[in-house]
């Protein structure tokens, strides 16, 4: 290179992918590019025109529109455009226009090409699908990942901690026989099985308190002494639940079942072993408060919950569990004391929690959302006040912890989301065969339902109805389809961001409700449309992949980018958190990296598109 | 008016003959391209010299950078950067203006060696400059030393493209309007922080490509209404 021409080789290096070559690569492209200029508001390719160069910004902005007019996505300084041709025999698949008086650097297409075979980055930035660039943003830009032992939690099953067959013993035996058999094995606990199945749990404790302690005779059978029919876990669920249900019934071993088979046992210093997340403390800790003060004590730690969790490089998949689970044991902790203070419920009841509490991603302590199912023997005159003690109760508790009053009321000390469930059937049933716009936007959020305690078969029952109803009825999914769509994702960005009305506040942009809201409400439309129970976006967007009304490539893509846009939204919050600030949804375009900007980019992308074709599939404008 | 009689090619056709045998000649054996054709199809030599001076019958050119442009596009494939022996060597003032010092012209041609490269280079083509009096003025200079024979080509001037549109426009010119660098912010082209032959030749291509698409509006553009 002419060292003369070295400001628009160091131009091109300060870009992806460009910034992956080695040096000398780059320090030979300025003598194989051709500029070009564009008026703002003149034409620089039409669509199916050939175009043989690969386009880079170099001053100014285009815009990119569909050939039907669509706006797809406003092209600034650093980006590309044209990127499809290269893909399509050099034909252009979309119009673009000048916004701004622009100045372009063009890659010739034989250039680009050579590029790809040398270079698996810079092909891979490339490739047909943005979302793959999305892919690899997921795993490559979450900062110190897997050197953090604590989010291993959250990524192994149970099953991946288990390091031994299980150490068992028949339910006939006796107690020297058993302890035997944990001394000969080196054991802290004995599973003690009938016939291949679990009955009965025997542990070095157990030993020490209940037999020597009480100067038990040691021929006496196992079963006189061990703790019958024990809590178990099963070994396709998180790590980190496990380690939950330890600490939350305060014990230390958990047998692990694959089905109704044994396959083990896990204790807890298989998890201290590797290491624990704040979290869990914060859970265990709940459950031993007993005043409103207590718990907010314990939920003010939460932000830091947060920070640690992203520092540490986790997904905001697991990101929402963890928080999620914290707003549970609250929710939990608020009930059992509210029993203890009116009595015991009269008739049986559930309370279920909405909205993002009932996806598990929440983010942060939140308003509440949540309702109650009474049983059908509710009778208002003798049962009213206490479902209404105990509501409100629970209700003012989480507000007390911060979780304030949801401002829609939509609460179970709202005397009209705390029914019977005959009531809630009727609910529903008109919200299905009568779908009227405004009254599903606000029932959306009984779309998603979680029960948190009580008599989970009433929440059965109602979910089985709004399943079967749901499917099967075309309008009330096209309505829910309309409600998708009205949030949007901004269509692109430069410079300064293009917001459009929905995305934007003041010149910043709403991650929530411009990127993560448009992908939940469409996966609740998916698992409306199958039946399927799961409220979890991501565990409807599989189910919505099986049930094939969405492709494998659409799902992943959206998972991609469910990720992606809700893992920027974290960092944000958690640099907000750290800077003592009340963590948002609004970023500003100077937070963003060229990287991130892209990878968001191509996630709305996704969104438009997966958008578009749901509207398609149901005949909504 | 030149400009009509030189497309009828008659100057061209004399200097050819009054030119020695050589590169010079060998110029004026290539047609001009003509005034009527369409700016898309006509290739101009972006170029740009850095010199001891501001006269062209006193000082020497350093060195010469050039581009090309065809099909109103710069073409970086066809670039080229040569540095200039002056025979009187260099002044303190013009070594500090462009940072270049004896030591940098070891690699240097004497100016023979560099119109007999460049020339070939302009044959056929016109010249883009920005005050393309110097470049025109220097270049000129150099073939009746060296030749014994003027030099005549077609020049579009971006610096007077600016100017004629801004009068056009009844837009005042400051001082400092037209230098190269204020133009080039007006069409939101980059700035650049180094200054040497060759990158001032592609920012006067750059330019010349605004100037166009801005005077284009849609329709073509004919050399006739760049061409000084």
């Amino acid at each position: 290179m002419d060292v003369e021409l070295v400001e628009i080789a160091e131009f091109l290096r300060s870009y992806r992918p460009f910034s992956l070559l080695p040096e000398e690569v780059v320090d030979s492209l300025p003598a194989k590019i051709r500029l070009s200029y564009a008026r703002r508001g003149t034409q620089v390719i039409a669509p199916e025109a050939q175009a043989e160069h690969l386009y880079m910004v170099r001053t100014g902005a285009v815009e990119t529109n569909a050939p039907d007019g669509q706006l797809l996505a406003r092209i600034s300084e650093g980006e590309y455009f044209c990127i499809q041709a290269m893909f399509r025999d050099g034909r252009a698949l979309n119009r673009v226009t000048a916004i701004e008086d622009s100045l372009f650097y063009m890659l010739p297409f034989i250039d680009f090409q050579n590029l790809c075979q040398q270079f698996p980055q810079f092909d891979y930035f490339f490739a047909p699908h943005g979302a793959e660039r999305l892919r690899d943003a997921n795993v490559h830009g979450r900062g110190p990942m897997g050197q953090d032992q604590d989010l291993d939690l959250m990524s192994y099953q149970v099953s991946q901690l288990l390091t031994r067959e299980p150490i068992s013993a028949p339910l006939g035996c006796t107690i020297h026989e058993a302890a035997q058999v944990m001394s000969a094995n080196r054991v802290s606990c004995l599973l003690i099985c009938d016939g291949g199945r679990l009955c009965g749990i025997l542990t070095d404790r157990d030993l020490r308190n209940r037999v020597v302690a009480a100067g038990r005779d040691l021929n006496q059978p196992v079963d006189s002494v061990m703790t019958p029919n024990p809590v178990t876990i099963q070994a396709g669920n998180l790590a980190f639940d496990a380690l939950l249900t330890m600490t939350q019934r305060n014990i230390r071993h958990l047998p692990v079942l694959r089905g109704k088979n044994l396959v083990g046992v896990i204790t807890n210093t298989n998890m201290v072993q590797k290491q624990t997340t704040s979290a869990v403390f914060l859970v265990g800790d709940i459950f031993k408060r007993t005043t409103f003060e207590g718990l907010a004590e314990v939920v003010s730690h939460v932000p830091q919950v947060l920070v640690h969790m992203v520092e540490a490089g986790a997904t905001a998949h697991n990101v929402g569990h963890v928080i999620t689970s914290i707003t549970d044991a609250v929710t939990q902790r608020l009930l059992e004391l509210g029993e203890e203070k009116f009595g015991p419920p009269p008739v049986p009841y559930v309370w279920m929690a909405c909205g993002s509490q009932a996806r598990q991603e929440q983010t942060s302590v939140g308003d509440q959302d949540n309702c109650m199912i009474l049983d059908d023997a509710f009778d208002e005159g003798a049962h009213g006040q206490y479902f209404a003690d105990l509501a409100t109760f629970v209700c003012d508790g989480l507000n007390a912890c911060g979780y304030y009053y949801c401002p829609g009321e939509v609460m179970a000390m709202t005397p009209k989301w705390r029914q019977p469930l005959e009531t809630w059937k009727r609910y529903f049933s008109r919200w299905i065969d009568e779908p009227e716009p405004k009254a599903l936007m606000l029932s959306s959020i009984f779309f998603d339902l979680r029960p948190i305690r009580g008599e989970k078969a009433l929440h059965r029952e109602l979910e089985a109805l709004i399943l079967e109803k749901a499917r099967r009825n075309h309008l009330f999914l096209a309505h829910m389809v309309g409600n998708a769509l009205t949030h949007r994702p901004p269509l692109g960005f430069f410079r300064n961001f293009v917001l459009d009305q929905v995305g934007g506040h003041g010149n910043r942009l709403d991650l929530k409700h411009s990127g993560v809201v448009p992908i939940i409400d469409l996966a609740r439309v998916y698992a409306l449309e199958v039946g399927e129970q799961a409220v979890n976006t991501i565990e409807r967007l599989s189910a919505a992949e099986e049930g094939k009304v969405l492709s494998h490539a659409g799902a992943q893509d959206l998972l991609d980018a469910f990720e992606f846009i809700s893992q920027t939204r974290l960092i944000h919050q958690a640099e907000q958190i750290r800077r003592g600030e009340k963590p948002d949804n609004f970023l500003s375009p100077e937070a963003l990296s060229q990287f991130q900007r892209n990878h968001l980019k191509d996630g709305f992308a996704v969104v438009k598109t997966i958008q578009s074709a749901v509207a398609a599939a149901h005949n909504v404008n | 008016m030149m400009g009509m009689i030189r497309s009828l090619g008659l100057g061209r056709r004399i200097l050819a003959r009054r030119a020695p045998e050589g590169p010079l000649r060998d110029y004026y054996e290539a047609p001009y391209p003509e005034l009527k054709a369409d700016c898309r199809d006509v290739e101009f030599v972006a170029l740009d010299l850095e010199t001891t001076g501001l006269d062209p019958r006193q000082h020497e050119i350093v060195s010469i950078g050039w581009v090309l442009v065809r099909d109103l596009k710069v073409d970086m494939a066809e670039h080229g950067h040569i540095l200039v022996k002056p025979k009187s060597g260099l002044t303190a003032d013009s070594a500090v203006i462009h940072h270049i010092f004896d030591d940098h012209l070891e690699t240097a041609e004497p100016i023979d060696r560099a119109l007999a490269h460049i020339l070939p280079i302009l044959a056929g083509r016109a010249l883009l400059a920005h005050h393309a009096r110097v470049e025109q003025g220097f270049l000129g200079a150099a073939c009746k030393a060296v030749y014994k024979t003027p030099l005549d080509i077609m020049v579009a001037d971006t610096m007077a493209l600016e100017r004629r549109r801004m009068a056009a426009q009844n837009q005042a010119v400051k001082q400092g309007d037209l230098r190269l660098d204020a133009v080039r912010q007006r069409y939101n082209l980059p700035r650049y922080r180094a200054h040497n032959a060759l990158l001032d030749a592609v920012a006067c291509a750059e330019l010349f490509l605004a100037l166009v698409q801005h005077r284009a509006a849609g329709r073509r553009v004919r050399l006739g209404e760049v061409a000084a």
